[in-house]
C-alpha cells in the first residue's frame, strides 16, 4: 500500500458521497466542454481568419451589392496578389427548412484566394470550370444529403427567380470541395457567377462581396484605403476589412455570446465550487481523530498536506475526464444540426487541456483549506475529540 | 400475584449478531421475569448482553427466538408501527448521553412523546411542568439542553420519560457521564419514581454505586444471570 | 390522525432548527439552486422577451402582402402592377381622403454601430408610403416629427437609439454615400418597428437606385375577417403570386424560431445543471440525517413513528430549495430584467429587445428548483424513515 492507496480509499469510504460529487463535477465540465466547443466552432470563422487576406463590401451594408466593375479595378490596386468574388444566393433544397448555403462565385480566383482551407481535385476543379451549369459541394453538405459527383439537385432561392419564371436552378455536382484542416467548415454549396448572372431576373451586373489577398498582410492598411478611396463618392461605397475583423463584427451580431457562455460556465462552476468545497472540509472533519493517528505515527504535516489535495484532485479529475468525453459526444451527436451556427462543433485538444487544467485548479482550491486544516492539526485536539 | 403477572417476562429469548463472517451470540436461551414495581440493576462486563436486553425489552430491537411480553402483552410479534405506538404509551427510555434535542427547549423536549397522545396542548403543558417538578426543574422549563448541566439533562430526559406515564422505564447507563453527586441526584429520583409512584425499572450500570439504588442487582455474564438479592 | 400532524409538525420543526448546525453545507446547496434558477429564467426572460417584441408587433387587421415563398421581407419582391392590383382589393380601409390606407415598402439593411461593442451591425431602414404610418397602429412620433415626403430625412425607433449611436435627433447618419437628417424619434409600444429607421418610399428609392423597386405591401384592413377576402382575391388572379398574411401570422412565425432557439438553449443547460444540483442537495441531506441519526433514532425510541421522518427531512429540502428558487428568481429580476439586448432576427436586422420576466416563468423556475428539492430530499427522507434505531442510538 502507498500513499495514492489511502487516497483512494478514504476518498471513497463513503462511496455515494463520492459518487455524488462526482456526478456534480461530471455534469459542470460536460456544460464547460459543450459551451467551449460550441464557442469555438461559432467563433471558428474569426480564428481560422488568414492575416492577408480581406473583404470588401458595399458601405452602406454587406447585404447590398455593388457593380461587377469593381472587380477588375480591384484587381489592379497595388499590394493586391488576388481577389475574387461571390454573391448570396438565398438557398433551400426541397423546402425552404432545408437552408442550403449557396453562393455564386468567380469560378476562376475562388479557389486560389482560399488555398488554404480548400481542396478540389484538379479534375473535378476542371469539369467544374467547364460545365457553367455545374456546381462543387462542400464534403460535410454532400454526406448530409448523400449528394455523389454527376448528380442533379435542384436548387431553390428565396430571394431570386429566373428570367423565365420560377425560383429553381438546376445544377450538377462536378465536384468535392475538402477542407485542408479540422475546423474547415464545408457545409457549402458554390456554382458559377456567370451562369447565375445571366439566369437571374434582376440585379444584373451587381455582386455581393470580394475577397482579396494582399501581397503581405503589412500591406492590408494602405490596400484598404486605397479601395475604399478609389470607390468614394460613387454610389455604391465600399468598405474593406481584414477577413477578421469582418467575422468578428459579424458573429457580434448574434449578440455577445462570448458574455453568455461565460456566465453559463461561471454558474456551473461557483456550483460545483461550493458543494465539492464543502463536502471536502465536511469529511476532513469527519475525520479528523484518523488525521491525528496519521500523525502519531509519524505522517508529516506537509505529507497529510499532499494527501488530503490528492484526494480532492483525483475526486476533480474522476468527475471532470468523463464529463469532457461526455461533452464530445453530445458535439458529435450535435455537429450536424448545429453546422450552419457552429461549423465543425466538437471539443478540441484545446479544450480538453483547457478543462484539465481546470479540473486540476478546482481540485486544489476545494481541498486546500482543508488540507491546510488537517496539515496544522494539533494531535492532542485530534485524539481528543469524540 | 405478580408471579403469575410480572411486568417483564422473558422465555427462550435468542440473541445473535453477525459481524462481517462472525456470528457472535449474545443470548442463546434466556428466561426471566421481572415482577411490577421491581428496580432491577443490570450489571456485567462489556458485551455482556446488558445493552441489548434492554433494547429487546424496550423493542427497539427484535429477538432471533423466543417470546418477550410487557405488562401481559406479547411485543416479539408486533410490526414496527404496533411496536412505536406501544413504546409511546409503555415505556420511558433513559440514555446515557440523554440525546435530548439540542434545538428544543427542556419543556418542548419533555413535551415530545405527549404529541403521540391525543392531549390537548393546555393538558399538555400541565403535564410537562409536573414531570419537571417532579424532577425538580419547574424553574428551567425555557432553558436549551446546551444551558443546563449534564445532571440537568439528565433530569430533564427522565421528566420525558415519565411524562406520559409509561409503566416501565428503561435507563441505559444513567449516570455514566455524571459526577458522584449529580449521580446520586439522579438515582434518587429514579428511586423515588419507583417508590412513590410504582414505576418498574430495570436499569444497566457498571457503577456498584449505582446498583445500590435498585432493589436487586442481576449480573449479567455471557448471557447468564447471577442473582443476588440485595437488602432493600 | 391529529397525533400524526403533531409528530410531522414536531420533527419539521426540530429539522428545520437544525439547518444552522449545517449552515454551509445549507447554504452551498440553496446557492447551488439559485444559480440553476437564474440560469433558466435568463434564458426564458430572453426568449419571452425577444417574443414579446415581435409578437406584440403584430395586428390581426393589418395585412402584409409578399412575394409567394419569400417568408421574410427582405427576400421579397412586389411589382408596381401588382401594387396596384393590390389597392384596388378588397376589405382595405379608407382614410378620411377616401384613399385606400396602403403603404408599399422597400426594406434596406444599412449599417450602425453597436454601442456594447463598437461593431458594425445590419439595422433596417424602411422606405413606407404615403399612408406608412396611418397603415400600421399605434405609431406616435415621442421626439421631433415625422419625416417631410421627398426629402432625405429619417425617423427613428426609440430603442435603437438605446442600442446604436449616432441616431440622435437632429443629427446627420450617412449610409453609404447618402446623408440622412433624424428629424423624429417614434414609439410603437414596444414592437419591433422600434428597432426600425423610416424614410420616404420615394427618396429611399431614388438615393439607393432601386427605382420602382417595392419589396412588401402593408393594407389596413376594414376588420379582421377582410385578410380571407383580399388572400382569396389575391390567390385568384394569376398576375398576382403574392403570399397575404396578417402582421400579427407574419410576425408569430418570425418571433418563434429565434425564441424557440433561445428556449432549446436555455432549458437543456438548466436541466444540466440541475442534475448537479440534485447532487448537491442529496449530499446535504444525507449529511442531515447522519447527523441527525441520534436524535431520529431517539424520538422513534419514544414512540415516534417512520412518516414524520421522512417528512421532516423532505420539507428540509424543499424548504432549501424553495428558498433557493425564490431567491434565483429574484436575483434574475434584479439583473436581468429589463435589460436592453439585441440580436438578429428573422430579417437578417438587429431586433432591440428587452429581457422579460412573467409570473409564470418564475412560476417555471421556482418549480424546477422545487424539483431539485423533492428528489435531493426523497432518498435521504427514506433513509431517514428506515434508520434502525439501535444504530441510531450509537451512531455517535
Amino acid at each position: 500500500m502507498n500513499d495514492f492507496d489511502l487516497v483512494r480509499k478514504n476518498l471513497f469510504r463513503r462511496k455515494l458521497r463520492a459518487s455524488l460529487m462526482i456526478v456534480s463535477i461530471l455534469i459542470a465540465f460536460m456544460i464547460f466542454g459543450v459551451l467551449a466547443g460550441f464557442y469555438r466552432a461559432f467563433n471558428a470563422g474569426e480564428d481560422r481568419a488568414a492575416a492577408d487576406r480581406m473583404i470588401t463590401v458595399n458601405k452602406i451594408n454587406f447585404t447590398q451589392p455593388m457593380p461587377i466593375a469593381y472587380f477588375n479595378r480591384v484587381k489592379s490596386v497595388e499590394g493586391v496578389r488576388q481577389v475574387t468574388f461571390a454573391n448570396w444566393f438565398g438557398g433551400y433544397y426541397q423546402d425552404p427548412k432545408n437552408f442550403i448555403m449557396a453562393l455564386a462565385i468567380e469560378p476562376n480566383t475562388y479557389f486560389d484566394v482560399y488555398r488554404s482551407e480548400f481542396e478540389v481535385a484538379p479534375d473535378q476543379l476542371q469539369a467544374f470550370m467547364r460545365d457553367r451549369g455545374s456546381a462543387v459541394v462542400g464534403e460535410s453538405l454532400a454526406q448530409k444529403w448523400g449528394w455523389k459527383i454527376g448528380d442533379r439537385i435542384p436548387l431553390n432561392s428565396n430571394i431570386f427567380s429566373q428570367k423565365s419564371g420560377g425560383h429553381t436552378w438546376d445544377l450538377t455536382i462536378a465536384g468535392i470541395v475538402k477542407g485542408k484542416a479540422e475546423h474547415v467548415d464545408t457545409n457549402f454549396l458554390l456554382f458559377q457567377y456567370p451562369y447565375f448572372d445571366e439566369t437571374r431576373s434582376f440585379g444584373k451586373d451587381t455582386i455581393g462581396w470580394m475577397i482579396l489577398q494582399t501581397t503581405s498582410p503589412e500591406n492590408n492598411d494602405r490596400v484598404a484605403k486605397a479601395i475604399d478611396a478609389m470607390f468614394a463618392n460613387s454610389t455604391a461605397e465600399t468598405s474593406t476589412d481584414t477577413e477578421k475583423a469582418f467575422g468578428k463584427a459579424f458573429a457580434a451580431q448574434f449578440g455577445n455570446i462570448a458574455l453568455i457562455v461565460l456566465l453559463v460556465v461561471g454558474a456551473a462552476f461557483v456550483t460545483i465550487l461550493m458543494i465539492v468545497g464543502n463536502t471536502m472540509a465536511l469529511s476532513i472533519r469527519e475525520r479528523t481523530r484518523e488525521i491525528g493517528v496519521l500523525k502519531t505515527l509519524g505522517f508529516s504535516g506537509p505529507r497529510i498536506l499532499t494527501m488530503v489535495l490528492g484526494e480532492s484532485v483525483l475526486l476533480a479529475l474522476l468527475g471532470g475526464i468523463p464529463g469532457l468525453a461526455i461533452a464530445a459526444l453530445i458535439a458529435m451527436a450535435l455537429r450536424n444540426s448545429l453546422a450552419n451556427v457552429a461549423p465543425a462543433f466538437s471539443v478540441s485538444p484545446t479544450i480538453a487541456l483547457q478543462g484539465l487544467g481546470l479540473m486540476i485548479a478546482l481540485g486544489l482550491i476545494t481541498g486546500i483549506i482543508p488540507a491546510l486544516n488537517a496539515m496544522r492539526l494539533r494531535i492532542a485536539t485530534a485524539l481528543g475529540r469524540g | 400475584m405478580t408471579a403469575e403477572h410480572p411486568m417483564v417476562r422473558l422465555a427462550g429469548v435468542a440473541k445473535r449478531f453477525t459481524k462481517g463472517k462472525e456470528t457472535i451470540s449474545i443470548f442463546d436461551h434466556l428466561d426471566m421475569a421481572i415482577p411490577r414495581g421491581d428496580f432491577i440493576a443490570v450489571m456485567g462486563p462489556s458485551g455482556s448482553g446488558k445493552t441489548t436486553l434492554l433494547n429487546l425489552l424496550g423493542g427497539i430491537d427484535r429477538a432471533d427466538a423466543g417470546e418477550i411480553s410487557v405488562a401481559d402483552r406479547r411485543i416479539d410479534g408486533l410490526s414496527e408501527g404496533e411496536l412505536a405506538a406501544w413504546r409511546a404509551a409503555n415505556i420511558g427510555f433513559i440514555f446515557q448521553f440523554y440525546n435530548l434535542m439540542p434545538m428544543l427547549t427542556a419543556a418542548q423536549n419533555v413535551e415530545l412523546p405527549l404529541l403521540l397522545t391525543k392531549l390537548r396542548s393546555k393538558e399538555r403543558a400541565a403535564r410537562v411542568q409536573t414531570a419537571l417538578s417532579v424532577v425538580g426543574l419547574a424553574d428551567r422549563m425555557k432553558h436549551r439542553p446546551r444551558e443546563m448541566s449534564g445532571g440537568q439533562q439528565q433530569r430533564v430526559a427522565i421528566a420525558r420519560a415519565i411524562v406520559s406515564d409509561p409503566n416501565l422505564l428503561l435507563c441505559d447507563e444513567p449516570t455514566g457521564d455524571l459526577d458522584r453527586q449529580s449521580a446520586d441526584e439522579i438515582l434518587s429520583i429514579l428511586q423515588l419514581l419507583n417508590g412513590e409512584l410504582g414505576k418498574t425499572i430495570v436499569m444497566v450500570t457498571h457503577d456498584p454505586a449505582a446498583a445500590n439504588y435498585a432493589k436487586r442487582v442481576l449480573h449479567l455474564d455471557k448471557g447468564r444471570f447471577v442473582e443476588r438479592e440485595l437488602a432493600a | 390522525m391529529r397525533s400524526l400532524w403533531l409528530q410531522v409538525a414536531a420533527v419539521t420543526t426540530i429539522n428545520l432548527k437544525s439547518i444552522g448546525q449545517r449552515r454551509w453545507l445549507s447554504l452551498s446547496t440553496v446557492i447551488a439552486i439559485a444559480l440553476v434558477v437564474i440560469v433558466l429564467l435568463a434564458f426564458l426572460a430572453m426568449a419571452n422577451g425577444f417574443q414579446r417584441t415581435i409578437a406584440g408587433s403584430g395586428a390581426d387587421d393589418i395585412a402584409i402582402v409578399l412575394r409567394a415563398g419569400s417568408q421574410a421581407e427582405i427576400n421579397s419582391t412586389v411589382s408596381r402592377d401588382q401594387v396596384r392590383l393590390i389597392e384596388d382589393g378588397p376589405g382595405i380601409a379608407r382614410g378620411s381622403d377616401g384613399k385606400p390606407l396602403i403603404s408599399p415598402e422597400l426594406y434596406l439593411v444599412v449599417d450602425g454601430i453597436k454601442r456594447s461593442t463598437k461593431t458594425k451591425a445590419n439595422l433596417p431602414l424602411r422606405g413606407i408610403g404615403e399612408q406608412g404610418s396611418e397603415s400600421r397602429k399605434g405609431i406616435t412620433i415621442t421626439e421631433g416629427r415625422m419625416f417631410n415626403r421627398g426629402s432625405n430625412e429619417v425617423v427613428v425607433g426609440k430603442a435603437l437609439l438605446r442600442e446604436f449611436e449616432g441616431l440622435d435627433l437632429g443629427s446627420t447618419v450617412s449610409f453609404g454615400a447618402t446623408r440622412w437628417n433624424v428629424v423624429g424619434i417614434f414609439e410603437s409600444g414596444g414592437s419591433v418597428f422600434e428597432s426600425e429607421i423610416w424614410a420616404d418610399l420615394n427618396v429611399v428609392q431614388s438615393l439607393f437606385n432601386r427605382n420602382n423597386i417595392v419589396q412588401t405591401v402593408r393594407a389596413r384592413l376594414t376588420g379582421p375577417a377582410a385578410l380571407n377576402e383580399l388572400k382569396s382575391y389575391s390567390d385568384n388572379d394569376p398576375r398576382l403570386k403574392l403570399d397575404v398574411k396578417s402582421e400579427a401570422a407574419y410576425f408569430a412565425e418570425q418571433a418563434s424560431q429565434t425564441s424557440d432557439l433561445i428556449q432549446k438553449l436555455g432549458w437543456p443547460l438548466a436541466i444540466a445543471m440541475a442534475l448537479g444540483a440534485i447532487a448537491g442537495a442529496l449530499n446535504t441531506m444525507y449529511s442531515s440525517v447522519a447527523s441527525r441519526a441520534t436524535e431520529i433514532a431517539t424520538l422513534r425510541a419514544i414512540g415516534f413513528g417512520g412518516f414524520p421522518a421522512f417528512v421532516g427531512t423532505l420539507a428540509e429540502s424543499l424548504l432549501l430549495a424553495a428558498i433557493g428558487g425564490l431567491l434565483g428568481a429574484a436575483a434574475t429580476y434584479l439583473i436581468f430584467d429589463g435589460v436592453t439586448a439585441s440580436t438578429l432576427g428573422g430579417n437578417f436586422t438587429q431586433v432591440v429587445f428587452d429581457f422579460k420576466l412573467s409570473p409564470w416563468l418564475i412560476a417555471e423556475g421556482v418549480a424546477l428548483a422545487l424539483i431539485v428539492g423533492l428528489i435531493g430530499g426523497l432518498f435521504p427522507a427514506l433513509r431517514a424513515a428506515r434508520l434502525p434505531i439501535v444504530e441510531g442510538l450509537y451512531a455517535n
